[in-house]
């Protein structure tokens, strides 16, 4: 960005990781991007644009592990530059993409092609995870060195658990020594099979098939067993009940380097707010019962639960507006992970935003090997500015995401990103 | 008259009031009274047009809802989809585009998918009714069910049925039970575990017997149909096994009689596997009053469903 | 219709005086029809009401006539207009064969003529009678279509925004009576 010029954000108030308490601060952005200067009552430098953020609150950028883009290959649903501009509305600096796409990335030429990709195309830096198994399809090991040179964050089958233990046995054993991340979506397909909502009287008043939660919780247990087994580290997708989470602090205990993540809806939202067949909540897995959303806000809060992850999953409206059994699994999450985490959680004192900078900004990127960023002197901006008396509308024309799919669609959650500053940049979201 | 919120469509028994239930029930027996005429036609639908929008076959639910049709002197158009025409749900708004098109003041709906009603009704101005959708509802059948059950006991409330069979696949067991229980008729259920809901539904209660069901003494008996192609295997071990342990044989007919008990069925039986030939022909069976009175629900439901489509 | 309560009403006939309105018609009925084979039936709601108490006024002369009932909601005209009152329906019961009889219809008021049209077809759908003829209460005008009472008790003038109202005992409960209520003009904007 050409003849960027100095920005001064006035008189906000600074969260961190670290600290409970919010910190009073102007924050100086010069032209390079780089903060020069956090301080009480600074100067306006000459020239300077001056963002009055008079009772916001700056916040660090936000890292969601688990996006789907959708680019190259379903760009009908999402691309690079729609889903950037989703992430930004969100706070969101940084995501790792799932590598889902068409073709699946599972060799280190496809992951250099989709960084190329990203480089064109996105407004924020985005990372390209590679698959664990050859075109996602269970069978055979992917390249896993060739896309190790490339840098993925991580190996997944994103939204597939790979079928056989003892080729998640190999995988898990060739990626050690790469000193790669697997990351498991949690499914054991025989017992998933037709369902498209939580099994239980919910599905039954539906009539529809269910998903139990051994499928999941099985797949869990499993894939600690294969990792404590083969001392790989293991990353656990969306978590989602409270007898997978106890899983994942059992082997937390016994020292297995595993971590795992959950989503905003699976701890905002229960299988009793899917209504009418509405398959903007139909998600893999599914919304559970309300007692596993109070256990996973438990994790979430004492940090059984690593990491906060949107799982952005968009599909377009007409994709979604199939009956329940046949509509695609997944809705976006980029742009509203932050609003309605503050709406339900901040907002209400229930935490703080340092628990939230702590699962959604410092421990994903911990998690794939970055440093977590903060709004201190001599780093690069990447913060957003939030606020709490704003609010966000969740509506098809406000949604930056290609899809505006979303269980939240229609409601006005508390708070909003009013920008994002990213470097030189400054995404006004007003 | 009847103080009655109007409603457009019939998707499903649990959203039903039951003022509404009895409104229906009540209204169907002047209308089985007509079938007694020589004339069992009333102009009531005269000009009005029934759409009977089928993608799954079922020969007697479409036919009942026709012959109700006809005797409302509404016009009936047919329309059968294939399942294999059908790209999975995908062209279901297409479909409904061109169901609007064709301006029908009722559309009754079979689909092999949950919940596909309830969409089509958010479409449509024409009132929609559910003719069976997945494993989710059959309300026209539960409606026929209740009416069936109150003609042999006007006494009904307090009495009891048990549903013998797929109560987890079953639409019928479903909307039925729903609807038994909110008219006050205790629902017990019999059937292998694996075809037994999951989580508790506290007004069903469940037997793992025949000598359970008879020791309960229930008022009628409810035998489902059992779904051949997609179960034997998975949920129960052979048809031979299921007929023996849940099947109404000749022996658990002298109990039904001993006990006074009512036999029904929602049809096509398989005979053999949930009914013997025998129990066929069971003095208590009301398995014929049920296709009867199937007719006069439908009318029913067609007579007090108020379609909003436009008329000018 | 009016709501009564915005309405001024004043009585047309007394109880006494739709006692002897009975009377009239049982009268009318047994000097027209002797030696006919006759049936009466009444339509839902007074009109079977009125056809009992006619029948059981000639009953008392010892002339016996039998008393269908006839509920005509299928067959109105107006089912595209029903609003929140939905028509709960009532069993017809016609006991006898209307073939080759003189079938006398019972309501009681006729006013556009409309009910008895609908009652008309309805009858036909149980037979066909030699003869069809109407017996009313109160008739107060306004026909809309082609169709007269052979039998009446008491003619009202109104106005067509004018609504009467008849009370009776078993139908109502309470006093009796025969009521002509007239919409308070309401000035419109």
């Amino acid at each position: 960005m050409a003849a960027a010029t100095p920005r001064l954000f006035q008189n906000g108030q600074i969260a961190s990781a670290g600290a409970k308490e919010l910190r009073a601060a102007d924050v100086l952005v010069d032209e390079n991007g780089e903060i020069v200067a956090v301080g009480v009552g600074l100067e306006v430098p000459s020239g300077a644009e001056v963002i009055d953020c008079r009772g916001c609150v700056l916040v660090p950028g936000m890292f969601d592990v688990n996006v789907h883009a959708r680019e190259p290959g379903q760009e009908h649903k999402e691309t690079l530059a729609t889903c950037s501009a989703a992430a930004l509305r969100g706070g969101v600096t940084g995501v790792v993409l799932m590598p889902d796409t068409a073709p699946p990335i599972d060799t280190g030429n496809l992951v250099k092609s989709a960084m190329d990709l990203v480089a064109e195309l996105s407004a924020i830096p985005m990372w390209q995870a590679g698959c664990l198994t050859k075109g996602r399809e269970g069978k055979e090991m992917a390249g896993f060195s060739g896309m190790a040179s490339r840098g993925v964050p991580m190996l997944t089958d994103a939204d597939r658990s790979v079928p056989c233990p003892d080729l998640l046995r190999r995988c898990m054993e060739y990626a050690r020594d790469f000193d790669l991340l697997v990351t498991s979506h949690c499914d054991t397909p025989p017992l998933s099979k037709a369902g498209s909502i939580n099994e239980g009287p919910v599905s039954y008043r539906f009539g529809l098939p269910g998903i139990p939660a051994i499928s999941q919780e099985i797949a869990i247990d499993r894939d600690i067993r294969v990792a404590q087994h083969t001392g790989a580290k293991l990353h656990l997708q969306q978590i989602s009940t409270a007898r997978g989470l106890k899983s994942v602090q059992c082997a937390k205990e016994a020292g297995t380097p595993v971590t795992c993540e959950v989503s905003p809806h699976h701890l905002v939202l229960t299988e009793q707010d899917i209504r009418d067949y509405n398959t903007h909540f139909k998600f893999n897995p599914p919304l559970r019962p309300a007692a596993d959303v109070e256990a996973l806000i438990e994790g979430f809060i004492d940090g059984s639960i690593d990491v906060l992850a949107s799982a952005h999953a968009p599909h377009t409206e007409f994709e979604k507006s199939s009956d329940f059994g046949s509509a695609p699994f997944g809705a976006a999450g980029l742009e509203t992970a932050v609003p309605v985490m503050f709406d339900r959680f901040i907002s209400k004192g229930i935490f703080g935003w340092d628990l939230l900078i702590e699962r959604y900004s410092a421990a994903p990127r911990r998690l794939v090997g970055l440093n977590p960023v903060a709004i201190e002197e001599g780093t690069k901006a990447q913060f957003f500015v939030f606020d709490p008396e704003g609010e966000t509308p969740v509506t098809r024309e406000t949604m930056k995401t290609k899809s505006p799919v979303s269980p939240f669609l229609g409601k006005t959650l508390a708070g909003k990103v009013r920008g994002t500053a990213l470097g030189v940049a400054w995404h006004s979201q007003e | 008259m009847s103080e009655l919120k109007p409603r457009k469509d019939l998707l499903d028994i649990e959203g039903l009031e039951l003022p509404e239930i009895e409104y229906v029930l009540s209204n169907a027996v002047p209308f089985k009274q007509l079938f007694q005429r020589s004339v069992k036609k009333v102009p009531t639908l005269r000009g009005k047009t029934v759409l009977n929008l089928f993608y799954e076959p079922s020969t007697r639910t479409s036919s009942s809802f026709e012959v109700a049709a006809n005797r409302m002197s509404a016009d009936v158009t047919n329309f059968t989809v294939s399942s294999s025409s059908v790209v999975k749900g995908e062209s279901l708004l297409d479909t409904i585009e061109t169901l609007q098109a064709m301006r029908s003041d009722y559309i009754v709906i079979r689909h092999q998918a949950a919940g596909v009603p309830n969409i089509v009704a958010s479409h449509t101005g024409a009132s929609v009714i559910n003719a069976g959708d997945g494993y989710h509802a059959h309300p026209t059948q539960a409606l026929l069910d209740a009416m069936t059950f109150r003609e042999v006991y006007p006494d009904y409330q307090g009495r009891k049925m048990v549903i013998v069979g797929d109560v987890l696949h079953s639409r019928v067991a479903r909307s039925t039970s729903t609807l038994f229980n909110k008219l006050g008729i205790e629902v017990g259920v019999l059937g292998p575990g694996t075809l037994i809901p999951p989580g508790r539904h506290d007004f069903i209660r469940r037997f793992r017997s025949w000598d359970e069901v008879f020791e309960w003494k229930p008022d009628a008996v409810y035998l489902l149909r059992v779904q051949l192609e997609r179960q034997e295997g998975m949920f129960f071990p052979s048809i031979a096994e299921y007929h023996k342990m849940y099947g109404m044989n000749t022996e658990r007919l002298v109990r039904m009689r001993q006990i006074g008990a009512y036999l029904m069925h929602p049809g096509p039986v398989n005979r053999g596997v949930e009914i013997t030939d025998e129990a066929m022909r069971y003095e208590r069976s009301l398995i014929s009053t049920q296709v009867e009175n199937g007719i006069a629900v439908r009318m029913a439901v067609l007579h007090w469903l108020k379609p909003e489509t436009d008329t000018d | 219709m009016s709501d009564p309560a915005d309405s001024l009403q004043e009585v047309i006939l007394s109880p006494e005086e739709i006692s002897a309105g009975v009377r009239e018609l049982a009268r009318q009925i047994a000097y027209r029809c002797a030696g006919d084979e006759v049936a009466f039936i009444g339509i839902y709601t007074r009109g079977v009401t009125l056809a009992r108490r006619v029948a059981q006024a000639l009953k008392e002369q010892g002339l016996h006539y039998p008393v269908g009932t006839l509920d005509i909601s299928l067959y109105r005209d107006d089912f595209d207009n029903r609003g929140s009152d939905l028509p709960t329906l009532e069993s017809s019961d016609v006991p006898f064969a209307l073939d080759g009889i003189r079938v006398i219809l019972f309501d009681e008021v006729i006013f556009t003529g409309r009910t008895i049209r609908a009652a008309l077809d309805g009858l036909m759908d149980y037979g066909r009678p030699a003869k069809i003829e109407l017996a009313v209460l109160v008739d107060r005008g306004h026909r809309e279509i082609p169709i007269q009472p052979d039998y009446v008790a008491k003619r009202v003038g109104t106005t067509r925004d004018q609504y009467v109202k008849v009370r009776f005992r078993e139908d109502d409960g309470g006093e009796e009576g025969v009521f002509l209520a007239t919409p308070r003009k309401i000035p419109t904007a």
